[in-house]
């Protein structure tokens, strides 16, 4: 019994770090060019990055969509990544997110949401062009999302130099990990099989 | 490997780095401009809570007070707010300042509340200068900085092979204190000790091999004061010591009195942005102070800076004259990245020289976060009053062009020479 309490300890912590990673399903779709995907209990605007918001500050979230034959494939078949900016109408206290493209035509925004309409609004622009996917073989779907924090990149370079010790501190943060991160993975579908969902609107 | 091929091989690595970060900054500016309360106005600022109109005046630097209440009445720019919220913890040495908008009580109006943790005391280590040049010269500093109570103290390693005749490489200490009595004020103490690396050309143009030192040290007080709005005064003492590379010669010293006048105003508001600055400086050496060389040494600078939308205009003009015998450390050089960059310092004068006339003129066209930068460079030195003429004075002229993304400049110059194109490759920051 006393060797298993550790083990049980292990399983416990393990449980509560990746409590971000909990048995969500993973929901694929096609709309009609793209492959989407959805999570249906998901909720990633939470702690600091939800404080940071609500005192009127902006959170960047990165979000990559890949495609790959098998689920521990670190090459993918096809990707689609995109950057949104977050913030919170302090007067209004309603979301607003904006996703962040090369050029400023393609930036898209939205504004007057809730937190998980907002969320939901980030999952459905990330798209992954149909023709991109094997039509012959099946797939596997994966979900990386990932807070990048802009304040990190401040005061690294200044006036006065590179700041040494501000680099160690981010890239101390950023080698533990301390970024909520959420990853996950279903499949494998096949082409034919996805379900088709129409959504109207202009994503990618 | 040749140097053209290293050089250009640094370059790429440093473009890469500068793409990299500018990439990162413009994605911070981009996030920060996407921010749904862009569009109120800021009401009011506060700094821990305390409004700034009911901060004691000392507890906040003047010139970052004026910008803070300049905000007021604008829309809230979230990246210049962030801007500031990082200068306010450099300043007022502050571990971290968080930037947090709260409910104004005006319609569509918001306050602005800088957030502050770990006031007074602060530890920072930069990097605030690296140069490599395709001549093998390489100069670079490394800076700790403990600041408390308004103090700063650092402590810093340096190997420069940029600014004088000779290479010196050794420690740095200097002590700014915080206002004394009133904001005007403030004292500073620097010390340095470095060891000197002598170009050939120096030994075999040099009278006396006495004249060459292997080290020098300098313990320099300093007390600055703000005369009015754009004009300071610092006066000093330089307290500089050289032990000779010829054995049983001694150590020679060089204690001279200091002054600096600056002067910098900022003419804003209108289609051009102008600005000005001048500054003075006279090292005044006396056996009175136990010197073993006497002599004054003047050097007046002038910059103007005009911009206008992406356009950026500026003249820089510099001269100098040494009156007396100074050592080498203090005599006027040429060819160094700032002042005629790509000709070579020893080909020019291998003991620099005691009069100098610089001007530089650059137009610089901006373009996203960077700048791309042409400039041309004329300027001679030689040896006035009794010294000896050695040399024949020359006025010489170099061109280039350069792209520069924040403290980061990449520069490619060329000196003008008769019939021979020789460019010369720099990188680094600061410089």
């Amino acid at each position: 019994m006393r060797n298993r309490i550790p083990v049980a300890t292990f399983l416990l912590s393990a449980s509560v770090l990746c409590g971000t990673l909990r048995a969500q399903d993973l929901a694929v779709h096609l709309d009609g060019d793209y492959l989407r995907v959805s999570l249906p209990h998901i909720d990633f605007l939470q702690g600091k990055p939800l404080n940071r918001l609500k005192d009127g500050g902006s959170v960047a979230f990165m979000g990559l969509v890949t495609i790959t034959s098998t689920p521990t494939s670190l090459t993918p078949i096809a990707r689609s990544g995109a950057r949104f900016a977050l913030s919170y109408d302090i007067l209004e206290e309603k979301f607003s997110v904006t996703k962040i493209g090369q050029t400023p035509d393609s930036r898209r925004s939205q504004s007057h949401l809730s937190a998980q309409q907002a969320e939901l609004w980030c999952l459905d622009n990330l798209g992954i062009d149909r023709s991109e996917l094997p039509a012959d073989r099946p797939f596997y779907v994966n979900l990386d999302l990932r807070i990048e924090d802009p304040r990190d990149q401040f005061g690294i370079i200044g006036d006065s130099g590179i700041s040494i010790t501000r680099m160690i501190d981010f890239l101390g943060r950023t080698g533990r990990g301390s970024q909520p991160h959420w990853l996950k993975s279903s499949g494998p579908y096949r082409l034919e099989d996805l379900k088709r969902i129409e959504i109207k609107g202009t994503r990618g | 490997m040749p140097v053209l091929l290293r050089s250009i091989l640094l370059s790429t690595a440093l473009l890469g780095t500068v793409s990299s970060l500018a990439a990162g900054q413009a994605f911070v500016r981009d996030v920060a401009a996407a921010n749904v309360n862009q569009r109120y106005s800021i009401e009011s600022i506060s700094l821990g809570g305390v409004e700034l109109d009911r901060m004691e005046p000392a507890k906040l630097p003047p010139s970052l007070r004026v910008r803070l209440m300049a905000l007021i009445g604008q829309k809230c720019d979230m990246a210049a707010l962030a801007d500031l919220a990082s200068e306010i913890r450099q300043e007022l040495h502050f571990r971290s300042v968080t930037e947090r908008l709260l409910k104004g009580n005006g319609p569509d109006m918001v306050k602005v509340d800088f957030d502050v943790a770990g006031g007074g005391f602060a530890f920072e280590v930069n990097v605030p200068k690296l140069l490599f040049t395709s001549q093998e010269r390489a100069t670079g500093e490394l800076d700790a900085t403990v600041a408390f109570r308004g103090n700063r103290l650092m402590v810093g390693a340096v190997s420069n092979g940029d600014d004088l005749i000779e290479r010196f490489s050794g420690l740095t200490a200097r002590f700014d204190s915080a206002a004394l009595g009133t904001d005007r004020l403030h004292a500073s103490v620097a010390v340095e000790d470095y060891r000197e690396q002598w170009n050939i050309a120096t030994r075999d143009a040099v009278a006396s091999e006495s004249d060459l030192y292997r080290s020098r040290w300098n313990v320099a007080p300093q007390l600055t004061f703000a005369v009015a709005g754009p004009v300071t005064v610092s006066v000093g003492a330089s307290f500089e010591g050289m032990e000779s590379e010829t054995p049983g010669a001694g150590n020679r010293s060089a204690n001279a009195g200091t002054l600096d006048v600056r002067y910098g105003h900022k003419i804003e508001g209108g289609p051009v942005q102008q600005r000005i600055e001048a500054k003075y400086s006279l090292r005044l050496a006396t056996r009175a102070l136990g010197s073993t060389y006497a002599y004054a040494r003047h050097l007046i600078s002038f910059k103007y800076e005009a911009r206008s939308g992406r356009h950026v205009a500026s003249d820089t003009f510099t001269g100098g004259a040494i009156s007396g015998d100074a050592p080498l450390f203090d005599q006027f050089v040429l060819g160094t990245s700032t002042a005629l960059p790509g000709w070579d310092r020893f080909q020019i004068d291998p003991l620099g020289a005691n009069r100098i006339v610089h001007n530089e003129m650059s137009y610089g066209y901006r373009i996203g976060e960077g700048m791309v930068e042409a400039f041309y460079d004329a300027g001679a030195v030689w040896q006035g009053g009794r010294q000896p003429v050695q040399q024949p004075t020359v006025l010489r002229h170099s061109v280039g062009f350069g792209y520069k993304q924040g403290i980061f400049v990449l520069t490619t110059a060329f000196p003008i020479r008769n019939g021979r194109v020789e460019p010369v490759f720099m990188a680094g920051m600061n410089y």
